[in-house]
């Protein structure tokens, strides 16, 4: 057979996680399984590259949590590379030269508490029970295909039975909880257990990563539980670094798919697919390649999956206006510095034992509930944040592997960075952006500027330039209510389905999307399988 | 005297629950600290002969009220416009949204061409979505762990509802309920006119920006009960703003209700956590083993009540509520000099043109600032009830957005009142050409001041934002929605439970209900 004219089961476009993933799975069902990578790396926003000699970087994505144990279990991921280093603590420096740290001993994070409120300490205790409960809530939605609530078909029937008996286990208490987190805002909803603002600034920020939110925006306390859903080894709300950056856990699922007989290709971006009739039989590649097989799966977001990969005309007019509405509005830039030590975080005072510990840890740039709110104020009306918040990691403190001896690699997450910014991004703008992030964090810690051998920054545009993330949106569209379950990405399309018969989504544009999770991957393989 | 039930405020609700209540043969009393009775809706003497009511929406009136109560002689009129935007500029132009959809697109038009075609199917389609709201407006809502018989057939008659708005409507409906109004009104329309006027109804009594997911629901609040091709205009009553409460009190009385103004009930007494009355503020006890309060929730739970007698959780959720009142209202008397009146103020007039400013004017309200370009509508009642003012003479109500009731190391005073009317002069005086000159009488009040005057916690009309997480089953608080609140014999029949602000007797009605139920 020539090389222009391969015959698969399955072509699954894009090597992000959720594609990896999806790939797997049907390999593991027998499926001759191909995946088309455009970039020379797989990943997709979960890569890592060496950006300077020596020096090794999460590009894009650097934390992780969310991905689904099931897949983890299934795909047997250790086996395969993956291995998470839990990522010890948050410090918080404070405007006023103090600081305030989360540990991965709640015993310790309570007695830090404490020093700042003991009622928050007291609260603490409880808040995290709640949250535990939430996430235990939540479990059952992210493992089901959300069924459609305007259909009377016999599945969507008993798929919406199982939710609201689901809801009604829950017990009236829980689910009133629930519906809360679904609706209030971050900041409003830790007002009800918290009085410390920087505290309250810190935990709602969790509420607006990725997210064209602010802390007082209804929506992000979803977001927040949303963060708090992951789970390592059965504990949720841990975070933690893949050795050898996410790219890592990307080359652990490709892995785990090549030992169920994938095949992986890079450096193949997909042209468009080939559709005859109503049927998608295939891909034509940049190069002019054409492969062919019955499933072609998408796990590019949905606007490049029903508009780019394939003639919109071929689609119903609904789904085509669903998709141009579907919000996108990546909000978040990253920075990534090669350090040639350690930054000195003055909140810290020095202490040396205090210091190396908190290092190895994330540094939260969130003084005050008002700070975040006027971050997004900034990006509201299309620029950056002048004063962002950041969430900073240092892997190369528990990953020497990362960085030459005695230097670092320093991950800083930025919001806001609009993707709309006004006038658009340009040389110019990414360059005040990052001097901007970089002032911002020489006030927490003066000595990073003369420690900075190489500055990648990356604004939304970046980043959809590279990774193909539409308006740079980490989580491949909003985490929106109105953007959610049977309305991800498009009312009616929100079962990995599309018009196209053999045609599939995947991309965490789908349920329940977002986060290196892996349950869009998943989720769209078993209903392929079921219906093949 | 002895009495069944003490109803806490002569307002539509406490009014709708005593006159249900009598007509049953309960023995009621009505305490209204207030003078008179209406509540919010009766009309502030400001000036010598000038009289207003704070809203130009009376709220909607419900068949099950209206049957209920069996309402006849009420004259209502239908609002010929939803409103208005003054679009400024050398001839001063007004965008007006006319309730009948033609004559709307006609006018939308001149500005877009697209938008002007989209009109109308989409002011039908929010038509019928809050024909959805109507109906769970008139039941108690539905919880997760509803299990009586007769709440499960009325839901299941919302449900059938629902679906049969058809799979696009129900769909959509589902969607848009918790989205952004700014989200809603960007997919829809290009024009920013029309967005700014369709996003500042959706901000009405809340402390919100249109970015803020939820306000598309608060837009389909205010449009329940609206004449078709309305987005928020609903009908008013010919006799006066408050003409409900003056006809329901009629009823009541006739049933053998009494109502007492001028007092103010200082506690709701309990003893062995039951109800057994209330004390006025003159130190007098009245005994009555039911107590209905329209009170807010905050004041009737955490004033009224001893919170001994309450569970600290319940308690919490209570003082959890979010009330954020954030609306002031600036009272002109205006001259018969004033040219053009009847035009400029046919219908309430919006002076925002653009949604941008919206949102800036919320942001402040965020940092307990008040906006430094405040929304402002403009709404005449004199063109409606022309015995408010002195022959000729006009009264002019500005509704100002946003001036929080709680400002940041700040307390509102009689110089920042002084200073917000000035701002709300100079702002209109810079739209409508003629009206400052014609301004006899001005007055301001603050949060504090509806506060003070209308006996509503933190000046909120809403007694309860109407966010999404303050609606429903979450209504007063979670698990509480039945409105028999822990204490027995207590129960909250006012804006602070389903349906909340603008049903006419709509909780009233409920609680009622409840307490006929309970007995």
């Amino acid at each position: 057979m020539s090389p222009a004219t391969q015959r698969y089961d399955a072509i699954i476009i894009g090597g992000g996680h959720n594609g990896l993933v999806a790939a797997a799975y049907l390999a593991k069902a027998g499926k001759k399984t191909l995946v088309l990578e455009r970039r020379h790396v797989l990943g997709g926003a979960a890569v890592t590259e060496e950006m300077h000699p020596g020096f090794k970087f999460s590009v894009f994505s650097y934390v992780v949590s969310l991905l689904r144990p099931e897949i983890i279990r299934d795909l047997d991921l250790p086996a395969h590379g993956l291995q998470i280093l839990p990522l010890e603590s948050t410090v918080t420096p404070l405007d006023n030269g103090d600081y305030l740290a989360g540990w991965a001993d709640p015993d310790e994070t309570r007695r830090e508490y404490y020093r700042h409120s003991p009622a928050d300490a007291e609260a603490a205790i409880r808040f995290g029970h709640l949250m535990h409960h939430m996430a235990m809530a939540v479990k059952p939605i992210l493992g089901m295909v959300p069924p459609d609530p305007a259909s009377l078909s016999p599945a969507d029937l008993k798929g919406l039975l199982k939710l609201g008996k689901h809801f009604r286990s829950l017990g009236a208490d829980k689910f009133h909880e629930l519906y809360k987190l679904m609706t209030m805002s971050s900041a409003d909803y830790l007002d009800e257990w918290y009085e410390f603002d920087p505290l309250k600034a810190t935990k709602s920020a969790s509420g607006i990563i990725g997210t064209f939110l602010g802390p007082r925006s209804p929506g992000s306390a979803y977001v927040l539980l949303h963060h708090y859903m992951g789970e390592i080894d059965g504990a949720f709300r841990a975070w933690g670094f893949q050795k050898g950056g996410t790219g890592a856990i990307s080359n652990s699922i490709a892995n785990a798919a090549r030992a169920f007989g994938a095949e992986i290709r890079t450096e193949a971006g997909v042209e468009h697919v080939i559709v005859r009739g109503e049927t998608a039989t295939g891909v034509v590649l940049a190069n002019g390649d054409e492969i062919y097989a019955p499933l072609v799966v998408s796990s590019l977001d949905p606007r490049l999956t029903f508009t780019r990969l394939i003639n919109p005309t071929l689609l119903p007019d609904d789904l085509v206006e669903g998709v141009r509405r579907y919000k996108f509005r990546g909000s978040s830039g990253k920075v990534n510095l090669a350090l040639d030590g350690l930054p000195d975080f003055t909140c810290l005072k020095g202490d040396r034992e205090l210091t190396l510990r908190a290092l190895r840890g994330a540094f939260s740039i969130s003084p005050s509930v008002e700070y975040l709110e006027r971050a997004y104020d900034d990006a509201k009306y299309g620029q950056f944040s002048r004063h962002p918040y950041m969430d900073i990691v240092i892997p190369s403190m528990i990953d020497p592997g990362m960085a030459p001896p005695g230097k670092h690699v320093m991950s800083i997450f930025v919001q806001y960075a609009p993707h709309n910014v006004t006038d658009g991004w340009n040389d110019a703008k990414r360059e005040a952006f990052g001097n901007a992030v970089i002032k911002t964090l020489s006030r927490y810690a003066p000595n990073i500027e003369s420690l900075i051998l190489h500055k990648q920054v990356l604004t939304p545009h970046d980043i959809e330039r590279i990774t193909g993330l539409s308006e740079g949106n980490i989580f491949q569209g909003e985490l929106a209510l109105h953007q959610l379950f049977f309305l991800r990405p498009v009312p009616e399309w929100a079962k990995y389905r599309t018009p196209l018969h053999g045609y599939w989504q995947c991309g965490a544009g789908t349920h329940p999307g977002g986060g290196i999770m892996g349950a869009s991957g998943r989720l769209a393989a078993q209903e392929i399988l079921r219906a093949s | 005297m002895t009495y069944d039930v003490v109803v806490i405020g002569a307002g539509p609700n406490g009014l709708t629950t005593a006159a249900l209540l009598a007509k049953k043969g309960r023995r009621v009393l009505v305490v209204e600290r207030a003078d008179e009775i209406g509540g919010h809706t009766r009309a502030v003497e400001f000036a010598s002969g000038f009289r207003a009511p704070i809203t130009d929406d009376a709220g909607w009136l419900s068949p099950s009220v209206t049957k209920a109560l069996g309402l006849r002689d009420l004259k209502a009129v239908a609002p010929s416009a939803s409103m208005s935007v003054a679009q400024g500029g050398a001839d001063s132009d007004f965008l007006v949204l006319s309730t009948n959809p033609r004559t709307a697109a006609d006018n939308i038009r001149k500005l877009s061409a697209r938008d002007a075609s989209r009109w109308p199917a989409f002011v039908e389609r929010m038509n019928r979505f809050a024909s959805v709201l109507a109906d769970l407006y008139q039941l108690v809502p539905p919880d997760i762990d509803t299990t009586s018989i007769g709440e499960l057939a009325s839901l299941a008659g919302v449900a059938r509802k629902l679906r049969g708005l058809g799979r696009d409507d129900m769909t959509e409906f589902l969607r848009v309920m918790p989205m952004p109004v700014q989200d809603l009104v960007d997919d829809m329309f290009e024009n920013e006119t029309l967005r700014s006027a369709l996003a500042s109804a959706a901000l009405r009594d809340i402390r919100q920006g249109p970015r803020s997911a939820g306000t598309t629901f608060n837009l389909l609040h205010y449009m329940v009960g609206a004449p078709r091709g309305s987005v928020r205009a609903r009908n008013w009553f010919a006799d006066g703003p408050d003409a409900f409460a003056t006809t329901v009190a009629g009823i009541a009385r006739q049933h053998g209700a009494e109502i007492r103004t001028g007092a103010a009930v200082d506690a709701i007494t309990v003893a062995d956590y039951r109800v057994s009355g209330v004390r006025l503020s003159d130190g007098s006890e009245i005994a009555a083993s039911v107590v209905v309060s329209t009170a807010d929730p905050k004041r009737t739970l955490l004033d009224l009540v001893d919170t001994v007698w309450l569970d600290p959780e319940f308690t919490l959720a209570v003082s959890n509520i979010k009330l954020r009142g954030a609306t002031a209202y600036v009272l002109f008397g205006v001259s018969s000099q004033m040219e053009d009146a009847e035009r400029t103020f046919a219908t309430p007039v919006s002076l925002t043109t653009d949604s941008v400013s919206l949102e800036k004017a919320a942001d402040a309200a965020k940092y307990g600032e008040v906006s430094n370009e405040p929304h402002v509508e403009l709404f005449c009642p004199t063109m409606r009830w022309p015995q408010l003012a002195p022959a000729g003479s006009h009264v002019v109500v500005a509704r100002v957005q946003f001036a929080p009731y709680a400002l940041k190391n700040a307390e509102w005073n009689d110089d920042r009142a002084c200073a917000l009317m000035n701002q709300v002069s100079a702002r209109i005086a810079a739209v409508i050409p003629g009206f400052e000159e014609s301004v006899v009488h001005r007055a301001v009040l603050t949060p504090r001041d509806v506060e003070s005057k209308f006996g509503l916690t933190e000046g909120a009309v809403t007694q309860g934002e109407l966010t999404l997480d303050q609606i429903l089953f979450m209504r007063p608080v979670p698990s509480w929605g039945h409105y028999r609140m822990p204490v027995d014999g207590l129960l909250l029949g006012g804006a602070g439970a389903h349906p909340g602000p603008g049903v006419l007797g709509g909780a009233g009605y409920l609680a009622a209900r409840a307490v006929l139920r309970g007995s």
